[in-house]
């Protein structure tokens, strides 16, 4: 089994792409892969906790815990966030946040990486 | 002893999205990933501006005058002051009139060795196939 | 290299594709990119599948959309779901593309 590093920089509301990327996350756990997820910029939003779900509104809360509990490891770039004032107190239990380079080390022994981030 | 090579493409211009902004810092960010591998272990970032893309390297850039926000090009001069590998497509270039004189070619008021490499696409796709994953923008 | 590149959106403001010289390339159309296997603008197919490539489009995303595999206008466009992204991720390319 391999390593999937995932790098998604869309927005949890206002794009369906934050959805494609958790999806795609949980099929290759499905498949005994380990998965790395990195959100930046505006996909940050992804870390906030207590999120109320609409149906009109993208919500990854559940399907992202359920995940995170088969072994998905999910970090946010933190200036990201801090930008958008997502603080440590009000991010997801069990999101991590950490600066960029958290990332570039997760595509170091990655087998495959796939990164989301034109826009 | 391992090294793990990335190639950033930045194919759209910025400001409108800060995707391209996130490019560059991310890559500079391989300044201090060594904090979480072992000892010799490295993350090497390349970087192109393909497309549209070439459009950020347009030097003079007054994002700080206008909007108090750091310009990409200072992004770009940071990213030679990390001796960053920044390349730039020559025929793209030249669809917008624009030549090496127009861009951001150095950072020597930083203390910059390297400089922007202006080549022709086959180069840029040397270097995708040279690294061993490729991060679109 | 082997390159699956994955193509969201139905207009492509980047002409990467058409630059790129993978020895292998796969054309995965996800999101709003599975309107290139189903739509036809004046009659012709999107130029997208012109390419010397493999071809696949998310059912899934087909399918939120209103659209069946029926509605793939080309038997080149396989139909696939997540776990097959998956397995063409690990199993058949090196090299992943989001344009």
């Amino acid at each position: 089994m391999g390593k999937l590093t995932i790098g998604c920089f869309s927005s949890l509301v206002g794009s369906m792409t934050l959805d494609w990327a958790v999806k795609l996350s949980g099929a290759a756990i499905e498949k005994g892969h380990k998965v790395d997820l990195w959100v930046s910029g505006n996909a940050t939003m992804l870390s906030i906790q207590d999120q109320r779900a609409f149906k009109d509104y993208s919500s990854l809360e559940k399907p992202l815990k359920e995940l995170m509990a088969k072994g998905l490891n999910v970090t946010a770039c933190e200036a990201c966030a801090e930008a958008r004032g997502y603080n440590k107190d009000n991010t997801m239990e069990g999101f991590k946040r950490f600066s960029m380079d958290w990332y570039l080390a997760s595509t170091f022994n990655a087998d495959r990486v796939l990164h989301i981030g034109g826009e | 002893m391992a090294t793990t090579k990335l190639g950033f493409i930045i194919q759209r211009p910025g400001y409108k999205s800060e995707n391209q902004k996130l490019a560059l810092t991310h890559a500079i960010a391989s300044q201090s990933v060594e904090i979480y591998l072992d000892d010799d272990d490295e993350v090497i970032c390349d970087v192109a501006f393909t497309g549209d893309g070439v459009l950020n390297c347009i030097k003079d850039q007054k994002a700080l005058e206008n909007y108090d926000l750091s310009s990409t090009e200072s992004h770009i001069k940071m990213g030679l002051l990390c001796d960053l590998n920044i390349l730039v497509c020559k025929e793209d270039l030249e669809k917008f009139g624009l030549s090496k004189s127009d861009i951001v070619i150095d950072a020597e008021e930083f203390g910059a060795d390297v400089e922007v490499k202006v080549v022709p696409f086959e180069e840029i796709n040397k270097m995708m196939d040279d690294v061993n994953h490729l991060l679109f923008f | 290299m082997k390159l699956v590149t994955f193509v969201s959106d139905y207009k492509i403001n980047v002409d990467t594709l058409d630059r790129l010289k993978p020895e292998k390339l796969g054309i995965v159309l996800v999101e709003n990119g599975v309107y290139h296997a189903t739509t036809k603008e004046n009659g012709n197919p999107s130029s997208l599948l012109n390419h010397s490539a493999d071809y696949y489009v998310l059912l899934n995303d087909l399918e939120t959309r209103g659209l069946t595999a029926d509605d793939v206008i080309d038997s080149k466009v396989k139909v696939i779901g997540f776990g097959d992204i998956v397995d063409l991720i690990f199993n058949d390319y090196d090299k992943t593309a989001w344009l």
